[in-house]
């Protein structure tokens, strides 16, 4: 998996790339949860990401919760289909 | 349940059990898949089944700290469209009456994989591990 970082008017854009699982959600976590901690509304472009397992989803649904807390903003944005999948099957618990 | 014949295959693979292991193992399924005819759709619910039940392994049998040398498999075969996914690994013992995925209203991270697993396959089973291995888990999928 890689990433970059964009800033565009006062919103943090992740975008990640490749394929998220058990071995590079830590990488995802420790690159979104920071930019939430320090209050920045953030978005996560999920266009490039071709695989993710229940960790990945793990952390977007910590971001989530961690936004909620911080009351600012967090959205998936361009989430490509393979993600939309994991995501619907997940969205039971989101 | 397809209407193509898949043929009938077995194949078997041992991979490392850790995290960077977890890929080989999608490529691995990718590969059988392929050969099976297994059509897109199915072919990527399947793969998530199969490494998230691979990453179990790593992660709650054998808690993130197996030996770099031990070892888990995978076997995947298809007998009259009736595909069988078997892992076997050397890990704690598995209970089977504790694996179950959280309630539905318990949103908090972690434990989705087992959701996925039996939203995606027919049967998860497990079963008594045979020396050299202590658990044998099965899935099961009619295609």
């Amino acid at each position: 998996m890689t990433y970059k970082v964009e800033e565009l008017n006062n919103i943090s854009i992740v975008h990640l790339n490749g394929e998220i699982d058990m071995d590079v959600a830590d990488k995802a976590r420790q690159t979104i949860l920071p930019l939430i901690e320090s209050g920045k509304s953030v978005q996560v472009n999920l266009s490039k990401v071709d695989y993710m397992d229940s960790s990945g989803i793990s952390v977007l649904i910590e971001g989530k919760q961690l936004a909620e807390k911080k009351s600012t903003k967090f959205e998936l944005i361009e989430v490509s289909k393979p993600v939309e999948k994991v995501l619907s099957m997940a969205r039971k618990f989101l | 349940m397809s209407e193509i014949a898949h043929q009938d295959h077995i194949e078997k693979k041992a991979f490392l059990v850790n995290s960077s292991s977890l890929k080989d193992v999608r490529v691995f399924c990718r590969e059988v898949f392929e050969k099976l005819h297994i059509q897109e759709d199915l072919k990527e619910e399947l793969v998530l089944a199969i490494a998230e039940a691979a990453q179990n392994i790593v992660k709650h049998a054998f808690k993130n700290s197996a030996s770099p040398t031990e070892l888990m498999v995978v076997q995947i075969s298809c007998e009259n469209n009736k595909l069988q996914i078997a892992f076997y690994d050397r890990g704690t013992p598995v209970d089977p009456k504790k694996v179950k995925h959280r309630e539905i209203d318990n949103v908090k991270p972690g434990g989705l994989g087992t959701f996925f697993i039996q939203e995606i396959m027919d049967a998860v089973e497990f079963k008594d591990g045979k020396k050299p291995w202590i658990n044998h888990l099965v899935l099961t999928k009619q295609l």
